[in-house]
């Protein structure tokens, strides 16, 4: 599981340059379409299998047919890609750089969890009631060798409660008032993708070149 | 089954997806590609967060990351109207052409 994880994450690496530095809007499209899809494995082997299929459903079947759409119908230029003696690119890249080596010697180091569980603490039984553990007894009955071998949830307690019961419990008790509000996020912006892409009667409008706009009230006609 | 020394790596291909998004952002013209670089650091918050989630076994992470998928397809749906717009009125698709705000 280790190994696959480490190729998921290389592949998915490899695969956000292709977003970045592609010339061609497409093949950008593509390769986010494989990152999204690499990212909803590694959702997966991470213990989220509903995030798992969400990701997939919404990103790869909603967000990148809809970026392939316009895609196709507007038909962008492809860029020139940018010098790699280009100093604002280096910039970026050891900019990259430095924001990676900061992280990792911050995750590796510097940031401390009572994974081991050594103690009856709180988080630790909350964790275990989440996973569906019933009392303490179920928490000690881990396998001694590598106490915490299955990165997270021990792998009885996920298959007692579930994935998607679990995420279901948080998001309609403890999240339930913000689950409710994107509601109203997706309504808003529903409502204001139609009005942007509204027609007006006498068709398309025509606003001036950039050096003469003259800033109009969007319900007039020229 | 995964090791717990796997999660700095996790965390590490979560901030470069997002630096290498924020770097797409800054160099890239065209701005459906600069929508596809936000989506990619969106994605790279995600995956901090179920790998948070994931090691510090709550479930709460992965419904903030659910949160995150669904602005980020409202923010799609909105961006991609603007920019059909912006197309159909007759502008090039360059943000460096984009400039009204600035005037």
């Amino acid at each position: 599981m280790n190994a696959l994880m480490a190729v998921l994450l290389i592949l998915t690496a490899i695969s956000g340059l292709g977003v970045v530095f592609s010339r061609q809007a497409i093949y950008s499209a593509l390769s986010l379409v494989l990152t999204v899809g690499l990212l909803a494995v590694v959702f997966l082997v991470l213990n989220a299998q509903f995030l798992f299929v969400v990701q997939l459903i919404v990103y790869a079947g909603a967000v990148v047919v809809l970026f392939i759409f316009i895609i196709a119908l507007l038909d962008p230029a492809a860029e020139e890609r940018p010098r790699l003696t280009d100093p604002r690119l280096l910039l970026g890249v050891l900019a990259i750089a430095g924001i990676c080596t900061a992280v990792y010697i911050a995750a590796s180091d510097g940031i401390t969890y009572d994974t081991a569980c050594t103690t009856q603490s709180a988080s630790c039984m909350h964790a275990y009631a989440v996973g569906g553990a019933a009392d303490w007894t179920d928490f000690t009955e881990r396998p001694a060798a590598d106490p915490y071998n299955t990165f997270g949830f021990p792998e009885n307690a996920v298959n007692r409660a579930g994935n998607v019961q679990t995420v279901a419990n948080q998001l309609f008790h403890t999240y339930v008032l913000p689950f409710e509000i994107t509601s109203l996020l997706l309504l808003v912006a529903a409502i204001g993708a139609v009005y942007l892409t509204r027609r007006t009667h006498t068709g398309v409008r025509r606003l001036p070149p950039a050096g003469e706009m003259v800033m109009d009230g969007p319900g007039e006609d020229d | 089954m995964l090791s717990q020394a796997m999660f700095p790596w996790i965390l590490l291909t979560a901030a470069y997806l997002f630096s290498l998004g924020a770097l797409g952002v800054l160099i890239r013209r065209n701005p459906l590609v600069v929508f596809m670089s936000i989506e990619l650091m969106l994605n790279a918050v995600n995956l901090a967060l179920v790998g948070y989630s994931s090691f510090l076994s709550s479930e709460e992470g992965q419904v903030f990351a659910f949160m995150v998928i669904v602005v980020a397809a409202a923010e799609v749906v909105v961006g991609l109207g603007l920019l059909t717009r912006v197309f159909s009125i007759g502008r090039e698709l360059d943000v460096d052409d984009l400039d009204e705000l600035k005037r």
